[in-house]
């Protein structure tokens, strides 16, 4: 990111605070209230991207899922059964990098009937 | 959340200071700590009724009568009384020690009629309007005449109503009646309210009635999901019916030569095709076709497949067609986790043994989403780290900080002690799941419950509405904060113990929800009169 900025030196600001009372006289000893006619040249250091990979669509709505996380999960969970499972090759690292537990419940049916 | 324990100095840090973010409830409920329920009356003088339960937003006090033809509703107030003396605990008048020093009485309906009782365990509370469901039933017969469509096996009540009332005024809204039916009422088991939806499980017809509040009171009839699962199936089936009886009268015609040959082949079939029998149900259906595609996609391999359905499926089949629907609940608005069982254990409760399964309903587009065993790891997964979304209550903000073990890590603590004390996880995985689907509304919501807040002993006491078995020591709420001090006790007996130690007594516990109130009646199982004490803060 590129920064931009002026040389930093004491710069009177607008005092919005007015003359509030404080612990230590000496403290906000460099701070001078703005003179109207003379408004604060400062301006705030300000960053820009240098790139636009992070840019999202320009046609992006954000809205909130209507599903809770309970029935996404039974639904997440459906799919992943519901694609026919691949040779071992293909599956070095799980598609969400966490455990399945695949082995346990197909056998689960057939238990107790 | 607070740096200091003394109630003083927590108000004057609730001045200056909010709440961690989303904290604002839990920190509030941080002063449910200093205020306790520590002073009881014993044995008040009350009317002889049954209370049943406080609304959760605290408003109301549901009872009925000991005749179970009537409702009760009070108001839960405070006590109130001027005293002269100069003690800075003054001492309470006589009439602290009655019922009506604390409730008043808004009104008494009449809601079942000669032969009804009113199911004193069923009350569902519709927190938006202030409405409240009950139930008033004919009595059970147990081996009833088998009729069409009924599942047999399951008794059948000749006429239950549900009786929507005003709880403000007492007035009756609406009613819904079912004749010759069955539906478990007991603890609001076969109920269901989600927002302005009711499901009511027939177990006998094996449908699930969907039925919506409206604002005005009125129970309107949405859909109604087993035979047919969308509204228009019923059309479907009934036009395509007239055209398949035509055609069978036409070769029944002639087939008659044959049909003693047929009789002997297919001993299962009947001499007359119905159309009705022939199809499964629509829910039936729906089901055999997600297991069937389920285990299809499993195997990559043809051969494989066919081999895995013989084994899994087809085996199974018979199984698989006579399941019938155990308990419905919502899981959001479209979506229902239905648990299905054999017919033996539908009604019973102790059906904890028996195989049972799961099976996750998407009402709109009728499709089976997920289907697991009750001894299913995946959905004990699931059960343990979202169990909050199964005991969904909507919209309703009281409800929402009920302690589960999905939100308090001591609960969660306790959990995962049992299923390491557990000898097979299989068996602890099933036990859990029996609590699956849960009742509506069996929860109480009072913060005394809140296990960040106390610590007690489940067994003796819990936000759970059952009824317990007293005993005669008193319950013991301990802080969770350090010091661990003893915060306050719940005696249920009379204040000197009881003189006859043999008699079993069994207590309930009504808490206020938001008030430092508590109710608790013990009753010995055979007497009627119980004892009614009432906790509070003095």
């Amino acid at each position: 990111a590129k920064k931009t900025t002026r040389n930093s030196i004491a710069i009177p600001m607008a005092s919005i605070l007015g003359d509030l009372p404080s612990f230590d006289p000496h403290n906000f000893s460099q701070h001078r209230p703005s003179d109207p006619s003379n408004p604060s040249k400062m301006v705030p250091t300000t960053y820009h991207p240098t790139h636009n990979r992070t840019l999202p669509p320009p046609d992006q709505v954000i809205t909130t899922e209507v599903k809770n996380i309970l029935i996404r999960s039974f639904y997440q969970r459906a799919e992943e059964k519901l694609r026919p499972k691949r040779p071992a090759s293909e599956h070095l690292v799980g598609e969400h990098g966490k455990k399945h537990f695949r082995a346990a419940s197909s056998s689960s049916y057939t238990q107790g009937l | 959340m607070f740096s200091s324990g003394n109630v003083t100095a927590r108000v004057f840090e609730r001045q200056i200071r909010t709440a961690p973010r989303g904290a604002t409830v839990n920190r509030a409920r941080n002063f449910y700590e200093n205020l306790v329920p520590s002073f009881t009356l014993y044995d008040v003088e009350c009317p002889d009724h049954c209370f049943r339960k406080f609304t959760e937003d605290g408003l109301f006090l549901i009872s009925f009568s000991r005749n179970h033809q009537e409702l009760i509703v009070y108001r839960p107030s405070w006590l109130t009384y001027t005293s002269d003396s100069d003690d800075t605990v003054p001492p309470l008048p006589r009439r602290a020690s009655r019922f009506d020093s604390f409730f008043t009485q808004l009104y008494s309906v009449n809601l079942a009629s000669a032969n009804e009782l009113i199911c004193k365990d069923f009350f569902l509370y519709f927190h938006t309007h202030r409405f409240g469901l009950f139930a008033a039933s004919t009595a059970q017969i147990h081996d009833s005449a088998p009729s069409p469509g009924a599942v047999p096996g399951v008794p059948s009540i000749d006429k239950i109503t549900f009786i929507l009332l005003r709880l403000d005024d007492g007035v009756i809204l609406d009613e819904r009646v079912f004749l010759h039916d069955f539906v478990n009422l007991a603890y609001n088991m076969g109920v269901f309210l989600y927002d302005d939806l009711l499901a009511i499980l027939s177990l006998r017809y094996q449908k699930i009635h969907l039925l919506q509040i409206r604002d005005s009171g009125h129970l309107v009839d949405a859909r109604a999901i087993g035979y047919f699962c969308r509204e228009d199936d019923e059309l479907f089936l009934n036009s395509n019916s007239q055209a398949m009886m035509t055609q069978d009268k036409n070769k029944q015609q002639s087939l008659s030569g044959n049909r003693e040959d047929d009789a002997e082949n297919n001993g299962l079939h009947h001499s007359q095709p119905n159309p009705e029998n022939s199809f499964l149900s629509g829910i039936k259906q729906r089901l055999l076709s997600f297991i069937f595609r389920e285990i299809w996609n499993e195997e990559s391999d043809n051969t494989l497949r066919v081999q895995s359905l013989k084994k899994k499926f087809y085996f199974h089949f018979q199984d698989y067609v006579d399941l019938i629907i155990w308990k419905v609940q919502f899981l959001d608005r479209h979506h229902l986790l239905i648990k299905f069982g054999s017919v033996d254990g539908g009604v019973g409760r102790n059906a904890d043994h028996l195989s049972a399964f799961f099976a996750v309903y998407n009402m709109e587009t009728t499709d089976i989403v997920a289907f697991y065993q009750n001894s299913a790891e995946d959905l004990y997964q699931l059960f343990e780290q979202f169990s909050d979304h199964f005991t969904v209550s909507s919209s309703s903000p009281f409800m929402n900080f009920v302690t589960s073990h999905s939100n308090s890590v001591h609960a969660l603590e306790q959990l995962k002690y049992m299923k390491n004390k557990a000898n097979s996880f299989s068996q602890f995985v099933k036990k859990m799941l029996v609590s699956l689907p849960f009742s509506c509304q069996s929860q109480s919501p009072s913060p005394y419950f809140d296990q960040s807040l106390f610590r007690f002993d489940e067994k003796l006491i819990s936000a759970a509405d059952r009824h317990r078995q007293s005993s005669d020591n008193p319950i013991k709420f301990i802080s969770r904060r350090q010091p661990q001090t003893l915060k306050f006790k719940i005696k249920p007996g009379p204040e000197c113990g009881s003189a006859d130690g043999r008699s079993k007594k069994i207590c309930s516990f009504l808490f206020h929800p938001h008030l430092p109130l508590a109710i608790s009646i013990q009753q010995t199982l055979f007497m009627p009169p119980s004892v009614v004490n009432i906790h509070f803060r003095r």
